[in-house]
């Protein structure tokens, strides 16, 4: 063993922007939340050119995960073209060489911020989710490690306790995002921010979710065909936005999740959220027929 | 302006082997393909000064030790387990770290070089839609041994590598021997 077989020459940046070290925690805990999904794994969290908060967890999750071949789309809350969005795709492409795209069918790993595409993602794709708290227990318990322990003992009576006490003030669940969901029937995660809409798209999916916190330095993983079961009472179904029979005043598409965009006289007019499948059917509906991938949602009801 | 680093020969084999042992993990009885046969691109992946690992052979040990982990004299210290010659009735194992349920990541991974073939078994959980069957060669006592350690979260996850072709079976992963 020599000094030269333990260093490496030096150069100005690593490829991925993050340095070697970095990945293989990054790499170990990703494994380690996968073997255990929905469980909270702690990493270090590297700096990134970003503010914590602004999707640093999910950024180094995919720069972990990229390379030259990669296709990345990013989007924020359903637009691709958000500042935010728009600036951490650049980044990546700019620091791995990967391609950029808007088409979640044409990208290999899809990092988002409080949605989940409206088209059915595939078995090779990645979904990397942005998650500023990742901590279902939060609400109901602000020690750390208290919560830890309660996840050790699948402890989760008291979680029950807000939906129950939701029901009781209001008669309806008010838990709007994040709704906490029991995966694998052993851990509740918090799906990120995303509209319980998003939430059944994760249960026996065929890609691979990465959840990412990168302010709160936690990441967990929902793999391939497993049980993602949003908390409910068997007396109480589970209810989506409803956005069913809403139309998109852009676009024309209907039945899916929208935007609402509240107007002067007092009525809101609607707009797809996913913006590129609103895209989508508007260059269809111009003559450039653009392919619109198998939905998740048909006709507004779930049907995957 | 930001000029891209490219890949250096390193960043792309460690790219590649954990895009394999990852898919490999997520679909467990999956086969994928390592970018070279053996231990030294997994260890060069994810081990590193953080780590102690064990090994049982002098050129694991030595590539241990390269890269800055601590070299585990026995397995039930090592986060990080190489065995090119496992005993396949599984006692070897009975010390291995398993974690606990308050941290479930603390688990050792197992790295073990096991020919494709032999005894069938039948798996499903997380990342097996139904049930797959898969052919491993390792004794119905390793997988005894594996449920009795293996109490959910806590466990241990194991890659069984075959040349250049790796199946992951991670410690949600149900076996049945068949």
């Amino acid at each position: 063993m020599s000094l030269a077989t333990l260093t490496k020459d030096w150069a100005a940046t690593s490829y991925g922007f993050l340095d070697a070290s970095a990945k293989r925690e990054l790499r170990r805990k990703m494994l380690k939340a996968i073997a255990v999904p929905g469980c909270q794994m702690p990493y270090a969290s590297r700096e990134v050119p970003m503010a914590r908060g602004w999707g640093t967890g999910g950024l180094q999750a995919t720069l972990t995960l990229v390379n030259p071949n990669s296709v990345i789309k990013v989007i924020d809350q359903g637009a691709d073209d958000g500042v935010n969005a728009a600036s951490i795709r650049r980044f990546i492409s700019r620091v791995s060489g990967a391609s950029e795209t808007w088409d979640t069918l044409s990208a290999t790993i899809v990092q988002s911020r409080h949605r989940v595409p409206e088209e059915i993602m595939r078995e090779d794709q990645v979904l990397v989710l942005q998650v500023p708290n990742p901590e279902p227990l939060r609400g109901v318990e602000p020690n750390i490690s208290i919560a830890r322990q309660m996840h050790a003992d699948a402890d989760y009576g008291k979680l029950w306790l807000t939906l129950y006490e939701q029901i009781v003030r209001k008669g309806r669940i008010m838990q709007g995002a994040s709704y906490p969901s029991m995966v694998n029937g052993r851990h509740v995660m918090t799906p990120s921010p995303i509209p319980r809409w998003d939430v059944p798209k994760l249960n026996m999916a065929r890609h691979l979710t990465i959840l990412s916190a990168g302010r709160e330095k936690r990441l967990y993983a929902v793999p391939p065909y497993t049980r993602v079961e949003p908390l409910v009472f068997s007396d109480r179904p589970y209810l989506v936005e409803d956005h069913a029979d809403l139309t998109c005043r852009r676009s024309g598409v209907s039945g899916f999740f929208m935007n609402e965009l509240p107007q002067d006289g007092g009525g809101s007019v609607f707009e797809v959220s996913d913006s590129n499948l609103g895209i989508k059917a508007i260059d269809t509906a111009q003559g450039t027929p653009s392919e619109i991938g198998e939905t998740w949602y048909r006709n507004g009801e779930f049907s995957a | 302006m930001l000029t891209v680093a490219p890949p250096d020969a390193v960043e792309l084999r460690s790219n590649a082997t954990f895009e394999a042992l990852l898919w490999a993990l997520s679909r467990p009885g999956d086969v994928r393909t390592l970018p070279e046969a053996g231990f030294g691109a997994i260890a060069e992946t994810l081990v590193d000064l953080e780590c102690s690992a064990y090994a049982d052979t002098p050129v694991m040990r030595e590539h241990i030790v390269a890269s800055g982990a601590t070299l585990a004299d026995r397995i039930d210290t090592a986060d990080h387990v190489f065995l090119s010659a496992p005993d396949t009735t599984g006692r070897q194992l009975a010390g291995i770290s398993c974690g606990s349920a308050v941290y479930p990541d603390d688990g050792a991974t197992l790295v073990v070089a096991v020919a494709h073939a032999g005894q069938r078994v039948r798996l499903s959980g997380p990342g097996i839609k139904d049930t797959t069957e898969i052919a491993l060669a390792v004794l119905p006592g390793f997988w005894a041994m594996r449920e009795m350690l293996c109490l959910y979260p806590e466990g241990f996850d194991i890659f069984f590598v075959d040349g250049d072709q790796v199946i992951g079976i991670p410690r949600s992963t149900k076996v049945e021997v068949l």
